[in-house]
């Protein structure tokens, strides 16, 4: 088949398949070493078995109404961009485009439709670009981390698939004590009705480097359903300092699917947020290696679902070196018929003495019809360590919304202020006005569904 | 039952007759009449248990309370339907005796919402009889906020916190009159606003009162004791024993309690329920 300039995924693949990843791959124009890299990947995908509910992991993970086999693996490839206004709307509950930011990376669908970086970074040797352009221009640093350190391709099943099938992408790789403190934004929209996305994040902080990166994951809600798989790999080095957001917001046809590992050096320090609103399915899979001394995590999370929505959680604070800390809070509301998991494990291995590792999960249930799960875990192979974790599943008190309503406040605004509340003190712990405003908007949205 | 007639011509601004309630099927109120008009100030005292707390509840509206039987007029209007929001907006105000912690909403923000739903509730009203609609600009709002603090001797820092999340029995009281001064209500019940209270807490709290209190507005003090009431002269005091007003005269009731004790009331007023009585005639 030739490569084409027209758009005409729909009528040619339906499914996942070793043809598919050799036509995904020529219609990018790929290397020969990129095509190679996702044929051994379809082969580990193959030759691994789709995950049962008898692993611990996917336990309560109910896979019964995805339909791989009548996925679009890609569509959109040759779409090209407009403004970036026209790509991301304001006013629609997304992140505003529009602010000071360091550069941005959209991708719609399978292709990168807008890429841009402050030059005056490019002069410094900051890259910050789409995957594909980041193959042609800077191979041997792609060669390097992609999917070799923090999720290499044999991570799991779904995770060999998305290496197979990567597309568009966002790459980050700032050089040693370069510093920049303005955004780099990165936005996956999907549009294409049944289509797969596989948006990927790669960011390399060299030493003493930091940035601080957004991703933004949205769609409209369709009828066909979807299947997306992310992989979001960060990689800090000695010292390195990385602020990163990603939020949510798939369109309920959505089966959602996110691998998410960080790499901290002697002293590197992560301030992770993690926000699901949409999807219909939404398994996340987060977790810091904190390999360096004196390294630290921060990882929060917040998650709201309602209707039939269904969010699974699993955290990892994997202490690999002494003196290391790992501080997790992940709060979830759900209404409706909604259902989370969160399964958090701190493990902590032998010789990584002094760890300090703490882990919450707290889940407000505002409906009889929703069900909340929490399970921390906790295995310590060391002795002299500091290791607390909580879980607790909760309701919205009549005492609080008989308080609030004895001062005037209607019923429905109370439930809204409590649950915002609910949410606040993690909130207030992202130093960042755009990022507050957006989730105090998105949570107050969601009560209001 | 014994309720006489005010001295004043005013309206009467709450009217409770034969008021009956039950929580979980338990018969708390066993018909509680009681009337107060504007500018009135009464004081409810009664033994722990009795019922004064249950009133206040059933008063502001709270879901756990069945009314089983009887009425609450407020302003001529049957309120027994009402949501307790509904209720605050017409101007019914409850000053909890346990104000509820309620972690990660500010002060300020809470503040703000109740004043705003309140007062444009308010303003809508006069609109409709035919008066000014004044609606509160956020501007008013801070200023008034700032105004009122500074009656109540509380730090700025104060509008930050969460509300009531860490604060002393003395500031969530406090921060009970600061809701109440903001609200500006037309009928105030204070439940046991002076327990936990040290001196000079009370002192600034009854001040408090005392600047809100004024021909327009009825006020029902809930206290087990009479040092409040050397603080804000009531009109009328009421004894409330097993969920009846037993007996209701005037300030010079309090200090007939002070000097016999609930013991030597309810010897009076309700034979039927001393241990004392009882144990007397076995």
């Amino acid at each position: 088949m030739e490569a084409t300039l027209t758009d005409t995924p729909r009528s040619t693949l339906i499914g996942f398949s070793r043809d598919a990843v050799e036509e995904l791959s020529r219609r990018k124009a790929e290397p020969d070493w990129v095509l190679r890299a996702r044929l051994a990947a379809w082969d580990l995908y193959e030759s691994m078995p789709m995950p049962v509910r008898t692993d611990e992991e996917w336990r309560r993970t109910d896979l019964r109404g995805l339909k791989l086999d009548r996925q679009i693996p890609f569509a959109g490839l040759e779409r090209r961009g407009v403004g970036l206004a026209d790509l991301l709307p304001a006013g629609e509950g997304g992140l505003d485009p529009d602010v000071h930011r360091a550069g941005a990376v959209v991708q719609r669908d399978a292709a990168t439709v807008h890429a841009e970086v402050d030059p005056a970074l490019a002069a410094q040797g900051v890259v910050f670009a789409d995957l594909d352009t980041a193959v042609r221009e800077h191979p041997e640093l792609v060669r390097r981390f992609f999917m070799t350190e923090a999720v290499p391709v044999g991570f799991g099943k779904l995770e060999a698939l998305h290496a197979a099938f990567w597309q568009g992408g966002t790459f980050l790789y700032v050089p040693k004590g370069v510093r920049v403190e303005l955004p780099f934004r990165a936005f996956a929209v999907a549009t294409e009705p049944g289509a797969s996305l596989f948006a990927h994040t790669l960011v390399v902080l060299e030493e003493g480097a930091e940035a601080f990166v957004v991703d933004a994951y949205r769609s409209e809600t369709q009828e066909r359903q979807a299947f997306t798989s992310g992989v979001v790999e960060l990689i800090l080095r000695r010292d390195a300092k990385l602020r990163y957001v990603q939020v949510q917001e798939w369109g309920r046809h959505v089966w959602s699917f996110l691998t998410e590992r960080a790499v901290l050096a002697d002293d590197a320090t992560l301030n992770s947020l993690h926000v699901s609103l949409g999807s219909k399915f939404a398994k996340n899979s987060i977790g810091a290696h904190l390999r360096g001394e004196n390294s630290l995590a921060e990882m929060l999370g917040i998650f709201f679902a309602d209707g039939d929505q269904f969010m699974d959680h699993h955290t990892w604070q994997l202490h690999e070196s002494p003196f290391a800390t790992s501080d997790l809070e992940f709060k979830g509301a759900l209404k409706g018929k909604a259902r989370s998991v969160y399964s958090g494990m701190i493990k902590v291995e032998e010789g990584a003495q002094k760890t300090d590792a703490y882990q919450q999960n707290r889940n407000l249930v505002l409906s009889p019809t929703a069900r909340a799960d929490s399970i921390p875990n906790l295995e310590i192979a060391a002795n002299d360590v500091r290791c607390t974790h909580g879980a607790t599943v909760s309701q919205v008190e009549e005492e609080h919304l008989f308080y609030l309503q004895a001062r005037g406040i209607e019923r429905s605004e109370a439930q809204k202020l409590i649950v915002e509340g609910f949410f606040r003190p993690v909130i207030d712990r992202i130093p960042v006005a755009e990022i507050q405003d957006f989730l105090q908007a998105a949570i107050a949205h969601k009560v209001g569904i | 039952m014994s309720e006489t007639t005010a001295t004043t011509t005013a309206a009467p601004m709450f009217e409770i007759e034969n008021l009956h309630a039950n929580i979980e099927d338990k018969e708390i109120l066993k018909g509680v009449n009681l009337t107060i008009r504007k500018g009135e100030i009464h004081a409810m005292m009664g033994p722990n248990g009795s019922g004064k707390s249950t009133l206040a509840y059933v008063l502001a509206g709270h879901p756990s309370y069945e009314v089983t039987e009887g009425v609450i007029r407020f302003n001529g209007e049957d309120i027994l339907e009402m949501a307790p929001d509904e209720r605050a907006r017409k101007g019914v105000f409850l000053a909890f005796q346990y104000p509820t912690v309620i972690p990660g909403v500010s002060m300020a923000n809470f503040l703000r919402m109740a004043v705003t739903s309140v007062r444009n509730a308010r303003a809508d009203a006069a609109a409709a009889d035919g008066g000014e609609a004044k609606r509160m600009a956020p501007r008013e709002f801070r200023r008034l906020m700032r105004e009122k603090m500074a009656l109540l001797k509380m730090d700025d820092s104060f509008a930050t916190r969460y509300l009531n999340e860490g604060f002393s029995g003395g500031e969530k009281k406090r921060a009970e009159i600061l809701q109440m001064a903001l609200l500006e209500p037309s009928m105030a019940i204070l439940d046991e606003t002076d327990s936990g209270l040290d001196i000079d807490a009370l002192r600034v709290v009854s001040e408090g009162v005392n600047a809100l209190a004024g021909p327009e507005m009825g006020i029902l003090l809930i206290t087990h004791y009479q040092r409040l009431l050397d603080h804000i002269k009531p009109d009328r005091v009421h004894i409330m024993m097993d969920g009846r007003i037993v007996q209701s005269a005037g300030p010079e009731l309090a200090l007939e309690l002070e000097a016999h004790g609930y013991e030597g009331l309810r010897a009076r007023f309700a034979p039927d329920l001393s241990p004392v009585v009882a144990a007397e005639r076995a």
